[in-house]
């Protein structure tokens, strides 16, 4: 690791803390992300393995970041011997929750132009789309994920595959409580079989954000977070959404209608509102997919070739 | 574990024959011959199917770990990496990247019912220290794709999915990892190639078929000419050239 120089903390992410680097030779910047090899009787932890594997193949999509090298690190410590795997990733100076801030409070709070929210979006679809299509899915999309390259209007999805294989962690190994505002119905519902589309929720959540500059369901428990969701789409019914009411954490709820969608977004155009709307889908089945979303009219004006 | 082998790492990864065909220079200090090299890659992938049927794994489990092993002597010369540790630790870790986790000490049990030889010998603790060396080589790319979902498919389309012709076909595609074609051509070519040789065996003829998938055929014919040549070079595998390779290995520099 010496071919590095640690340069400051730049965030506790939920699997481990975070560096920014700067390789000493090319003096490129580099994000070094520790994770800890629980080594055993049983060498490196099959998970660990998947994880970076994964990584390594996923990340060569220019809308996922760039896993650039792992390094393997022993220290002896007092007899006994720690083992780390340093995940060394490009750096990108932001991420989109970063940048939504900027835009809603500080100097010049403004919108974010429409034709850039159209453009993250797709971005975003075709990175999840890669993700997807290599039977990987994120589980934790969210705002702070989603790292930008400002100069370039670049966006690039993060912190894949570290997620664990079957279940969505509730608290981060800091026990900070993981943020549950971009969780599909389903998952809060306890769903044991969920899919792709648990991801394409969090991306409607997040264009929709995008568009607000404020998130659009901000629950602080997953009761309340469940009611954020209700309150605007409606109590999902068995007619809507079979096999809702069968889920293990399904209870009975208030009857609300479902609110005018484009309300809650009033600056997005009606395709905008369109595409959000098959996003929001309640049953997992009939949510869009990643690679149907960027065949939909919304990015009929977007440049495409330039992706 | 992925679904897209054009978009995969191991796309990306394969190499030309000239570049898997390089004997380093310290094994050749040693006078260990192409030949040579070949045929102790192929009695370790012998070595690694025999300890998988004693530890109960399946065949993907060993394609991987063989694929592991083959590529990792396109990286690495065998007097660093001993082939009598590198076989098993591939196989030890195919088993954890393909999911079906075999415990060390359980390789370690097999080796000594399998080889009285000291030679063969190796310990938990070396099998766990060549697995991170291993991971360095391989630089954690470990998503392999195997010719045999391929096969099923098109041994289906051709309408030949019959007991013989899979049976046949299946053990041709088992073989091809005693050779280094996983490293170098894309699976369903290997599928392919190992289709066309079952075909002639059982005198099909599937040549419309072939000309309707459009693939180039030269390609699936070269690589079933390779598939044969090796069945005829390899016909007796004296273990007596295996000692003599072995033997060299063994020499101090």
């Amino acid at each position: 690791m010496d071919k590095y120089e640690k340069l400051e903390k730049v965030g506790e992410g939920t699997y481990g803390k975070v560096y920014k680097a700067k390789d000493k030779a090319s003096g490129q910047l580099v994000a070094l992300k520790k994770t800890r090899l629980e080594m055993d009787e049983e060498g490196v932890p099959p998970t660990a393995l998947r994880e970076v594997s994964l990584l390594q193949m996923l990340s060569q999509s220019l809308y996922v970041v760039r896993l650039l090298c792992v390094e393997h690190v022993d220290t002896n410590k007092n007899g006994g011997s720690k083992a780390n795997l340093y995940l060394v990733f490009e750096y990108l100076d932001t991420d989109l929750k970063k940048f939504i801030d900027s835009h809603r409070k500080g100097p010049n709070p403004r919108p974010l132009s429409p034709s850039l929210i159209q453009s993250f979006l797709f971005q975003l679809c075709k990175g999840v789309a890669h993700c997807h299509s290599h039977g990987v899915l994120h589980r934790d999309l969210k705002p702070q994920n989603l790292l930008l390259d400002k100069e370039k209007g670049i966006l690039k999805i993060a912190d894949l595959g570290l997620g664990r294989a079957f279940t969505v962690p509730l608290k981060s190994y800091t026990h900070e409580i993981v943020t549950l505002w971009y969780r599909a119905p389903e998952v809060l519902l306890g769903s044991t079989h969920y899919s792709t589309a648990v991801d394409m929720w969090s991306v409607g959540c997040i264009f929709a954000e995008m568009v607000r500059r404020q998130a659009l369901f901000p629950g602080d428990s997953e009761f309340q977070q469940l009611l954020h969701i209700f309150r605007l789409l409606g109590t999902p019914t068995e007619k809507q959404w079979p096999g809702v009411t069968a889920l293990r954490d399904w209870h009975v709820y208030p009857q609300w209608e479902p609110q005018s969608l484009a309300r809650v977004v009033p600056s997005l155009s009606s395709d905008g509102v369109d595409l959000l709307s098959k996003m929001l889908k309640y049953d997992p089945a009939e949510r869009i997919s990643a690679k149907a979303a960027m065949d939909h009219p919304y990015f009929d004006s977007l440049d495409k070739s330039q992706f | 574990m992925a679904a897209n082998f054009w978009t995969s790492s191991h796309c990306k990864q394969l190499l030309d024959p000239e570049q898997v065909d390089v004997v380093h220079q310290q094994d050749k200090d040693k006078g260990i011959t192409l030949e040579e090299f070949k045929l102790i890659k192929t009695h370790m992938a012998n070595y690694i199917l025999k300890l998988a049927q004693h530890v109960k794994v399946r065949q993907r489990v060993v394609a991987t770990a063989v694929t592991y092993m083959r590529r990792v002597y396109t990286r690495k010369s065998m007097t660093e990496y001993d082939p009598r540790l590198v076989a098993p630790t591939c196989l030890y870790l195919a088993s954890k990247a393909e999911e079906s986790t075999v415990q060390a000490r359980l390789l370690v049990f097999y080796i000594k019912k399998l080889y009285s030889d000291e030679k063969y010998r190796y310990e938990i603790k070396d099998i766990l220290e060549m697995e991170m060396k291993i991971l360095e080589a391989l630089n954690y790319y470990l998503v392999v794709f195997h010719p045999y979902r391929t096969l099923s498919q098109l041994l289906q389309d051709a309408g030949m999915s019959d007991i013989n012709m899979t049976q046949l076909s299946w053990g041709l595609v088992n073989d091809t990892y005693k050779m280094d074609l996983i490293l170098i051509h894309p699976p369903y070519l290997i599928a392919l190639a190992c289709i066309y040789i079952a075909s002639v065996h059982k005198e099909k003829d599937i040549t419309s078929w072939f000309e309707e998938l459009r693939v180039d055929m030269n390609v699936v014919k070269n690589i079933s000419m390779e598939i044969l040549d090796f069945y005829e070079s390899n016909k007796m595998i004296a273990d007596e050239r295996i000692n003599t390779a072995f033997s060299k290995l063994a020499l101090k520099p």
